[in-house]
């Protein structure tokens, strides 16, 4: 049995050496996923969405004299052990030449900080959301297209800073998503304003009732209460609780509780109070044809994280053909096709930008997700925006600064 | 593919499994001397790399540390802070019988992943640490790889060395008496229970040495590497294909079970394109398939645990529990 174990783990090994000889005329870039693991739900459609970028790269030219690009799938499972093992492959095996991914905060800090940054690969993830991620020291190497969980607390409190709410409570879930928004927040409403928290409470999912927590919340006299919970889950019974016994006059929540369940369960009518943020950026041009082109290729593109996925492929795409192929100019590259100036580029569009790039012309990237004007740190803002409930369901009160 | 990426993909992997051996090596204390059921590996893990990262990390706003201390004594701390958090834990569980234990390590370590997670004045929370000082990080990709796995290696030389010698020495006969024969080894005078919490804060200590060499690699810390998958049944794997109560067999079940974890996915990769994201799957099931073969047909493991003369007429784990 001894043998038989070395000889199959031998046998892979060869196979793999002799199997992985690239044929000289692709270009590799590695889609990292938590395909297995806690998202593994949502990691196909994100990585169906950058291997769409690569189609189009490769049915509209190539990169550089008509070369192949080529998706290397790896398995990060959203954890840091699998983050790196799946990046030192990509990047020493198969040689790629950046990496779109990997999708959990953690397991992109771990291949950051071990693999990609010694190497010098660029790296792009689609959903890694977490603040650390902005303070690594990766020389510049290290980007992601959707925005870091600082932004939209912080911009939330500034929104409603100036619209002129008061005293208010914070009631948040319990998980990195409920905590980050509601400590980001509270940085800038009670240090950056001098806005007042009267009360700040962690609940946990799935209670039946939170009618003690509402209870401890109004304490302090605040007449807001702020949310930061899933609005198809334990935010909507808090929301409800909430109303039927009086605790506060309004409501806001971050964009997790811009959910038409919202507006199913408790009647447009009884929530003229109530507020939220969300993203936005879904009226645009470019995600249309990123819509329409994944569609076409049988995804969903309200799949979470799919346009930041296909952005970031995309994107690598047009740093690689800018670069000239050069691995260790592809990061420099990246901020020079999406800094605002130049040429509009839209999704799907290769041929074109392909053929300015040759012209050496300034070219720049409006993505599905948004506009993805890098700042020093690698972050992309993120553009929010204020709901109310209308007729008609959500409706944009104010743009989110 | 060029030979340098060959030789990078390579080192990175034999630190892996340098790092996995410990956390076996710790685990083979415990289960292989003592026969204490420990599936809350994943918890002394974490306590060791939060405390390194939080002892050697730069002052940091919001938390407690870091302290800018030397890697060194993050090590030392690890292993410290692993080995007290042992210490009540094992107070209070090693009464329980093995699958009974069991249960309640895995409470732990669920209970040590929830505190680590919700607690951002410790741990940083959800966020975890990052910028962790990697030994010998300032050189390049290769240098930098080459000069940690020397470090990894000479921490794994000596812990193997010291527990070897535990191992053959007068208390590591003790333990596995204490593992055989509860009873017997009692009616010898034997402290059965202060022994049995010797081999597990021993264990816990190595565990927590582990965990921190992990983090130092990765440069950070967060509580998604807290995942029973690859922290605790991944290194159970290890050490029953391995060999339970072989502390050789320990490290070589470490580098089979982790090459084969990785290479794996190279090999799944050749499958055509349209079926990348179903051959990650594939993997997974491979080496679930793997685990039942052998434990199906060498249930002693690679290298079955020594047995010297006559001193045991029954086979190896005919009389384990």
């Amino acid at each position: 049995m001894k043998t038989k174990l070395f000889a199959l783990a031998a046998g892979m090994m060869a196979a793999t050496a002799l199997a992985s000889v690239p044929a000289q005329a692709d270009v590799k870039i590695g889609l990292i996923g938590g395909v297995s693991g806690p998202i593994a739900a949502m990691a196909p459609a994100m990585i169906d969405a950058a291997q769409l970028a690569v189609q189009q790269v490769n049915e509209q030219g190539g990169i550089g004299d008509g070369e192949k690009l080529v998706g290397v799938v790896g398995d990060s499972a959203c954890n840091p052990q699998g983050g790196t093992d799946a990046a030192t492959k990509a990047v020493n095996i198969e040689g790629v030449v950046g990496l779109v991914g990997p999708h959990c905060s953690g397991a992109v800090l771990a291949a950051a900080g071990s693999v990609t940054i010694p190497a010098g690969i660029t790296l792009i993830t689609p959903s890694g959301t977490s603040p650390e991620i902005s303070g690594l020291e990766d020389k510049g190497t290290v980007f992601r297209t959707v925005p870091s969980d600082d932004f939209q607390g912080r911009a939330l409190a500034r929104t409603m800073k100036e619209m002129g709410y008061g005293k208010v409570a914070v009631a948040y879930l319990n998980n990195d998503y409920g905590t980050g928004l509601a400590n980001a927040f509270k940085a800038e409403y009670v240090d950056e304003l001098g806005g007042d928290i009267t009360q700040f409470a962690a609940h946990e999912e799935g209670k039946a009732s939170y009618r003690s927590n509402l209870a401890e919340l109004a304490k302090g006299g605040a007449d807001t209460l702020v949310i930061f919970d899933y609005g198809d889950g334990t935010g909507l019974t808090i929301l409800r609780q909430a109303l039927e016994n009086g605790f506060f006059d309004k409501f806001v929540g971050g964009d997790g509780m811009k959910s038409d369940a919202v507006i199913n369960e408790l009647g447009a009518e009884n929530l003229s109070n109530f507020v939220s943020s969300s993203p936005v950026g879904e009226q645009s041009e470019s995600l249309d044809k990123f819509n329409e082109a994944f569609k076409g290729v049988g995804g969903d593109p309200d799949a979470i994280f799919a346009n930041t996925s296909y952005d970031a492929a995309f994107l690598l795409a047009l740093a690689v053909e800018k670069a000239g192929g050069k691995k260790e100019d592809v990061a420099a590259a990246v901020t020079e096709v999406s800094n605002g100036e130049g040429e509009a580029i839209l999704p799907g569009e290769w041929k074109k930008a392909k053929e300015l790039i040759a012209a050496g012309k300034a070219i720049d990237y409006k993505g599905a997700a948004g506009e993805h004007n890098f700042d020093a740190k690698g972050d992309v803002p993120g553009t929010y925006a204020l709901f109310e409930v209308g007729s008609n369901g959500f409706e944009v009160v104010t743009e989110m600064q | 593919m060029e030979f340098v990426g060959l030789v990078n993909y390579a080192l990175f992997m034999a630190i892996f499994i340098c790092i996995y051996a410990l956390l076996a090596l710790g685990l083979n204390i415990q289960w292989g001397f003592a026969g204490l059921f420990n599936a809350g590996i994943a918890g002394f893990f974490a306590v060791g790399a939060y405390t390194s990262a939080i002892i050697s990390t730069a002052p940091a706003d919001g938390r407690i540390g870091g302290f800018d201390l030397h890697f060194v004594i993050g090590w030392i701390g690890a292993m410290l802070a692993a080995g007290l958090v042992a210490w009540p834990i094992g107070k209070i569980c090693l009464r329980f019988r093995s699958d009974y234990l069991a249960i309640a390590t895995i409470g732990i370590a669920e209970i040590i992943r929830l505190v680590i997670k919700s607690e951002p004045v410790l741990t940083n929370g959800a966020r975890g640490i990052s910028n962790i000082p990697r030994p010998a990080g300032d050189l390049g990709y290769m240098e930098s790889q080459i000069a940690y796995l020397i470090i990894v290696l000479a921490v794994l030389i000596v812990a193997y060395v010291v527990v070897e010698r535990q191992f053959n020495a007068p208390w590591g006969r003790m333990m596995r008496a204490i593992r055989d024969d509860e009873d017997a080894a009692r009616a010898m005078g034997k402290n059965v229970e202060f022994r049995r919490l010797e081999a597990f804060i021993f264990g816990a200590a190595l565990m927590g040495l582990g965990g921190a060499m992990f983090a130092h690699f990765n440069r950070s810390i967060t509580p998604e590497a807290i995942d029973p998958m690859v922290a605790t049944f991944l290194i159970w794997i290890m050490l029953i294909l391995g060999g339970s109560g072989n502390n050789r067999g320990a490290i070589l079940g470490a580098a089979v079970v982790w090459i084969i974890w990785s290479v794996s996915e190279i090999a799944t990769d050749r499958l055509p394109h349209e079926y990348a994201v179903q051959a990650k799957y594939l993997r997974l099931f491979l080496i679930g398939l793997m685990l039942q073969l052998v434990l199906r047909f060498r249930p002693e493991g690679l290298l079955p645990e020594p047995l010297r003369g006559d001193q045991r007429s029954t086979k190896s784990g005919a009389d384990r529990h």
